[in-house]
């Protein structure tokens, strides 16, 4: 018997961003699996890790930062859209699709936002299918 | 330090198609310092392989090792037992690395994962710029510190080329004219005089036209 | 050509005329008939015609065969030669040709890069420079050695020139630049085209200054305008070159089908002003792939008919 696909997002989150999963509608029996990863700061996000969670199943991986200029550590944020769109870059080389990454900037305890993101990147998987490399 | 840049996951994945077993080797030293082969750039790349080949539905073995420098038998002896257990090395250090790695392991397919570009420097984060081409017989001193051998598109000896505008040469705007730098350093060091001379022709055999070099420091041989 | 005598092109600048040279560019295939439609139309104007060597490093007949060709129609060569493309062996063997076929001036250059080219994907070459390859022809002649110090059967004697280009930066370099092609040995020197009057007389006046007028004979280019659009290129994307933006505006200010009368206005004008600079002994006219209005320009100028020297 085939298990029953199931989207799987990685959440790679900074604390000072975003630090509220359980608050999140899909932690159990939602549309998706969703595997969060905290961090202390967004500048943490190494262009491997980002690229294990694929390899662990992922089939699309957000990344939430503070907005611009508000990063704790002043460049934390900036630093991780760099990694990240060299990752995006990489996957597409790959041909996994760079869309299957994204970087959001998330206001401090903005649930709802986040809440918005994470079914747009659920969507998102929805119109391109499972990874291709699970 | 010798500068190199990371090939494209494509042409890799050409190269190390036909291996099952694969050794992926990084060099701690220059090819660290430029983002091309370190600890790091071993275990993105891993990573991007295994997932390019998941993707296609192949499977490949990858072995991840960095040593601190692939162009010393010491190191090299580090990853002696990680290469044995593969059929093939994909080593990241520059080329001096892997053929370092592929002198020692006569039966080992040892293969490049990095294009060695130049010997330059860390000019600012995130960008490298070359500075020497090894000539062997180094003028700098004539030069005011600024080499016309590697750092003029014309490796000119007696001064700029008519292209020089703005101070910027003429093959890219982007590109520094080495006479310009040459000049404003020998003008600010008083030094404009070296200029007057005539250079004669460069002897460039003791360049890599004299064919591959040597050094030996009999001292030191035992 | 008897075996010693000198070029046309020394002898007219010796007797203190004013010269004239012209250029003509090789074509891009093996057309003799290329070079002698050229010919003919330079025929009368000037005292000697440049062959350009694979000129912006495009792939052209090579200087020395166009050369052969316009000598045996009568005329004059003067064979540039880069050394982008040859080490000192070859570039030493092709002078020592060149002068058997009867070519007897020549001029020094180090050549455009060829990322400007259509091929930019070739290796150069930057042996030498152009100061060393003027040294190099100076000694075969003087001394009648090659570079090793080999006597030669029989030496090449050359007229020597090189490229000068004052609108160049660093511009307090530019005169002690042209002082060392001066002592390596160069005869004649040729300048980048002259669009920037103001520039190019406080460059003569530093060269007399440094008493360089006295040593080499200084032509200055003169590449007439055709259209707006020409002096916007050559402004913008041609290396070292230096066209001022009133120049750009009067070749804008005119319709289109009278821009290029307007072009030839402006080379005139700037003829008459360099003939009264102090040490400009002559013109070099590069008129790009326009070679039928050379011969108008120079009797417009009133450079008609050149002398004869032989
Ligand atoms: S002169 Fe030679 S050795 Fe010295 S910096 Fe230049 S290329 Fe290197
Ligand atoms: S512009 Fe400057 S650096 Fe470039 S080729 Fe000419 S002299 Fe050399």
């Amino acid at each position: 018997m085939i298990k029953k696909y199931k989207p799987q997002i990685t959440l790679f989150h900074c604390i000072n961003a975003f630090d509220n999963c359980a608050s999140l509608p899909v932690s159990t029996g939602g549309a998706f699996e969703l595997k969060p990863v905290k961090m202390a700061c967004s500048s943490m996000v190494k262009d491997v890790f980002l690229l294990r969670a694929f390899e662990a199943g992922a089939d699309a991986v957000a990344v939430f930062v503070c907005p611009e200029g508000q990063c704790r550590y002043v460049e934390g944020n900036i630093r991780a859209k760099k990694r990240v769109n060299f990752v995006k870059n990489l996957l597409d080389e790959i041909g996994l699709s760079g869309r299957r990454l994204s970087l959001h900037n998330v206001e401090c305890g903005d649930t709802e936002n986040a809440v918005r993101i994470l079914q747009q990147v659920l969507s998102d998987i929805n119109d391109m299918g499972p990874s291709p490399a699970k | 330090m010798i500068v190199g840049k990371q090939k494209s996951i494509a042409e890799i994945r050409e190269i190390v198609l036909p291996y099952k077993k694969l050794l992926v080797l990084g060099c701690g030293t220059c090819v660290k310092t430029c983002f091309a082969g370190g600890e790091d750039e071993v275990a993105t790349l891993s990573s991007a392989l295994r997932l390019s080949f998941k993707k296609d539905g192949r499977s490949i073995y990858i072995e991840e090792l960095t040593v601190e420098r692939q162009c010393e038998d010491e190191f090299i002896r580090e990853a002696a037992v990680a290469i044995s257990k593969n059929t093939a090395v994909l080593s990241l250090a520059c080329g001096a690395g892997v053929q370092a790695i592929a002198r020692r392991f006569a039966n080992v397919p040892v293969l490049p994962g990095v294009n060695t570009t130049f010997i330059g420097v860390l000019e600012k984060q995130g960008l490298f710029t070359e500075e020497c081409l090894g000539c062997g017989d180094c003028q700098l001193a004539v030069f005011g510190g600024v080499c016309p051998v590697s750092r003029c598109a014309k490796k000119l000896q007696n001064g700029p080329c008519g292209g020089s505008r703005n101070g910027k040469c003429e093959i890219n705007p982007d590109t520094d004219c080495a006479w310009q730098q040459i000049i404003t350093r020998l003008t600010a060091l008083g030094q404009l005089d070296n200029l007057r001379k005539y250079n004669p022709p460069k002897d460039w055999r003791t360049s890599h036209a004299g064919g591959p070099r040597k050094l030996v420091r009999e001292d030191h041989v035992i | 050509m008897k075996p010693e005598s000198p070029s046309n092109l020394q002898r007219v600048l010796s007797d203190g005329k004013f010269a004239v040279t012209a250029e003509c560019g090789p074509p891009r295939g093996a057309d003799l008939e290329i070079i002698r439609r050229k010919g003919e139309l330079l025929r009368g104007h000037a005292d000697a015609v440049n062959v350009t060597d694979n000129q912006t490093a495009i792939v052209r007949m090579s200087s020395i065969a166009a050369c052969v060709h316009l000598s045996a129609m009568g005329l004059e060569p003067v064979m540039q030669m880069v050394t982008r493309d040859r080490n000192r062996i070859a570039l030493q063997s092709d002078i020592l040709g060149a002068y058997s076929l009867g070519i007897r001036n020549i001029l020094c250059l180090s050549g455009d890069h060829q990322t400007f080219g259509s091929q930019p994907d070739a290796m150069n070459v930057f042996d030498i420079d152009s100061v060393n390859l003027v040294h190099m022809v100076k000694v075969m002649k003087t001394d009648g050695k090659d570079m090793s110090g080999f006597d030669l059967v029989s030496s090449p004697r050359m007229f020597i020139g090189a490229a000068a280009n004052p609108f160049a930066d660093p511009f307090e370099y530019r005169v002690i630049r042209l002082a060392k092609k001066i002592d390596a040995g160069a005869d004649f020197i040729q300048t980048q085209c002259v669009y920037n009057l103001d520039r190019f007389k406080e460059w003569m006046r530093l060269a007399r200054e440094e008493g360089l007028t006295e040593k080499v004979h200084i032509l200055a280019g003169i590449t007439p305008l055709k259209s707006e659009g020409m002096a916007k290129y050559m402004a913008k994307k041609v290396a070292g070159m230096d066209v001022p933006d009133s120049v750009i505006k009067r070749m804008g200010g005119v319709p289109k089908g009278k821009a290029a009368e307007k072009g030839l206005d402006i080379c005139l004008e700037t003829i008459a002003a360099l003939r009264e600079i102090k040490g400009v002994h002559g013109i070099h006219i590069m008129a790009i792939e326009w070679e039928e209005i050379v011969g108008r320009i120079v009797e417009t100028a009133g450079l008609s008919p050149r002398p004869v020297t032989a």
